[in-house]
């Protein structure tokens, strides 16, 4: 399976994420600069990680989502190709609208880093097929900006085509509806404030985040 | 015609002393051909000169395009090559516009006044395009009477006149050049809408160095001063890059804030600040972004149409943010 995972001036979950996709499902993967114009062509799932991509100016995400990358992970999505933006990268994602909403400062004004216990919505993704639906996972949060936000028309849309896929348990930040991550209508694209990442080793703190990386392994594999 | 051009001459409509003027496929279309010939004293003099055509042709584009850019309308389409242009097909109503800024040539002849005298404000003239009575002054009783133009189309021909006085006369001090007087022509659209027409450059114009005072334009012809060509290509040299030169700096002030509606972590955060500080009479806090943008662009119009492609591309969110900007010339 071949991960690309692009960086952009700021991240600093990529490394992170390439570990676990190494870790959990022995993965090729591949760090791609921002500037670059396209992908690798064996692509099989692109990875925007989390950090501050030009440090948060403007607004989370937003200078990212012009990046020249970005263009040919567009095309990617278009076809299909599965991709997932976690916490900063899910701000590119809504900025790129490739995802619908935005992600809006937290309700409580502060940081949050801490442990969460997050809710699968759905199992029958490619994300979370190794999960059990509505079963409680612990992924650790660590944002600023992490409050879900959409138009109320939007968001019952949303709802109703079940797109939610991972719900707050506790909403640490506000989001409307408890919203922990959602794909786009076609199911391949996903955006997560939570980190699977940081959760795929006893050393860390929990191995809840292993299966995420194992399913899309699997996926992958059922797909070729 | 250059090859590749979607436009085909398709008949010669009118050969006058400077260009020939044809038909194309598009009946509101015309090409203007700019020839190399020179007269004066309505034709008594003539001569032809290389190069002359593509001067006069490019001049005349490039006024008239920064014309268009200033909000005057012009007949100018676009420049075909070195000695066409398209341009629109309009009735040309039978008056030339004569604005002065400086007494010189005729005026100085028929009143006896003296020459280089600053005329604040400028003349303006208006002569009946009759070659067989050698165009004759009217005074706009004159065209009133005799139906060579109604009132409104001479008020609007006087307004734009001294509009285009204006603008020409500050982008030739600019480039070190007097403009001492000019003549205009006008024709109207299908709906009557009045546009400037035929061409302006030294044929028309009498342009004079500010520092030396060297005729640059067609008297050096009238009064066989020598080095015609050699005028025009200096005209042509000091505004053939007008499009940078002439494009102005401004300052965008961007407003972006939060929608009606959109949780403003930050406003609440200040409100309670303020209200801690005693200011209890607060009803409510947004807090937004203020961007100032400074920008060179031809026109305050295209720099406002590229100031709100910057808030729609990249510095304002749709969903959650609305934007509002002001934008001054500096």
């Amino acid at each position: 399976m071949k991960v690309s995972v692009v960086i952009f001036p700021g991240s600093n979950c990529d490394r992170d994420v390439k570990w676990a996709f190494e870790l959990c499902c022995n993965a090729d993967a591949e760090m791609i600069w921002h500037a670059e114009k396209s992908l690798p062509s064996d692509t099989d799932i692109v990875v925007l990680p989390g950090g501050f991509s030009y440090g948060d100016y403007l607004r989370c995400g937003a200078m990212a989502a012009k990046s020249p990358i970005m263009k040919s992970v567009a095309e990617f999505a278009q076809r299909g190709g599965l991709v997932i933006g976690i916490c900063n990268g899910f701000h590119i994602l809504t900025e790129a609208k490739l995802l619908p909403g935005a992600l809006l400062p937290n309700a409580s004004t502060k940081f949050i880093c801490r442990s969460c216990q997050i809710k699968i919505e759905r199992n029958d993704t490619p994300f979370t097929q190794l999960y059990e639906k509505n079963e409680i996972v612990n992924f650790p949060i660590a944002h600023h900006d992490g409050l879900f936000y959409l138009d109320d028309d939007s968001l019952t849309k949303l709802e109703e085509s079940g797109c939610v896929v991972f719900r707050y348990a506790d909403n640490p930040n506000g989001s409307l509806k408890a919203i922990a991550g959602i794909t786009n209508k076609e199911g391949n694209v996903l955006g997560l404030m939570p980190h699977p990442e940081r959760v795929v080793h006893p050393l860390l703190g929990g191995e809840g985040g292993v299966r995420f990386f194992k399913g899309l392994s699997k996926w992958v594999k059922e797909m070729r | 015609m250059c090859e590749g051009d979607e436009m085909n001459k398709i008949k010669l409509i009118y050969e006058g002393k400077a260009k020939k003027v044809y038909e194309t496929d598009d009946s509101t279309l015309a090409i203007f051909e700019y020839k190399d010939s020179l007269t004066a004293f309505n034709a008594q003099k003539k001569d032809t000169m290389q190069g002359k055509g593509r001067l006069t042709n490019l001049i005349s584009a490039t006024f008239l395009k920064l014309l268009q850019d200033k909000g005057i309308p012009t007949h100018f389409v676009k420049l075909l090559d070195d000695n066409h242009q398209l341009v629109k097909r309009l009735k040309i109503i039978p008056l030339e516009v004569v604005v002065r800024n400086t007494s010189t040539g005729s005026l100085c002849k028929r009143l006896g006044v003296e020459e280089g005298l600053d005329l604040v404000p400028p003349l303006v003239e208006f002569y009946l395009k009759n070659d067989e009575l050698g165009d004759p002054l009217v005074t706009e009783d004159h065209i009133r009477a005799f139906g060579f133009a109604s009132k409104p189309q001479v008020e609007k021909m006087k307004e734009l006149s001294l509009k285009v006085n204006e603008i020409l006369h500050k982008f030739l001090s600019k480039k070190g050049i007097k403009l001492v007087d000019f003549k205009l022509e006008f024709g109207m659209d299908d709906e009557g809408n009045i546009f400037v027409a035929d061409e302006i450059s030294p044929d028309t114009c009498r342009f004079w160095d500010m520092t030396s005072k060297e005729r640059l334009d067609k008297d050096r012809f009238r009064k066989d001063l020598g080095n015609v060509l050699e005028a025009y290509e200096e005209i042509w040299r000091r505004i053939a890059d007008w499009e940078k030169s002439c494009s102005a700096e401004y300052r965008a002030n961007i407003l972006v804030y939060l929608k009606e509606g959109v949780l403003d972590t930050q406003g609440k955060a200040v409100l309670s600040s303020l209200y801690s500080l005693g200011y209890d009479e607060v009803k409510n806090v947004r807090v937004g972004k203020y961007i100032k943008i400074t920008l060179t662009s031809p026109s305050q119009e295209d720099a406002a149409s590229r100031i709100k492609e910057m808030c729609e591309d990249l510095l304002v969110n749709d969903l959650i943010e609305e934007y509002s900007f002001e934008l001054e010339e500096i």
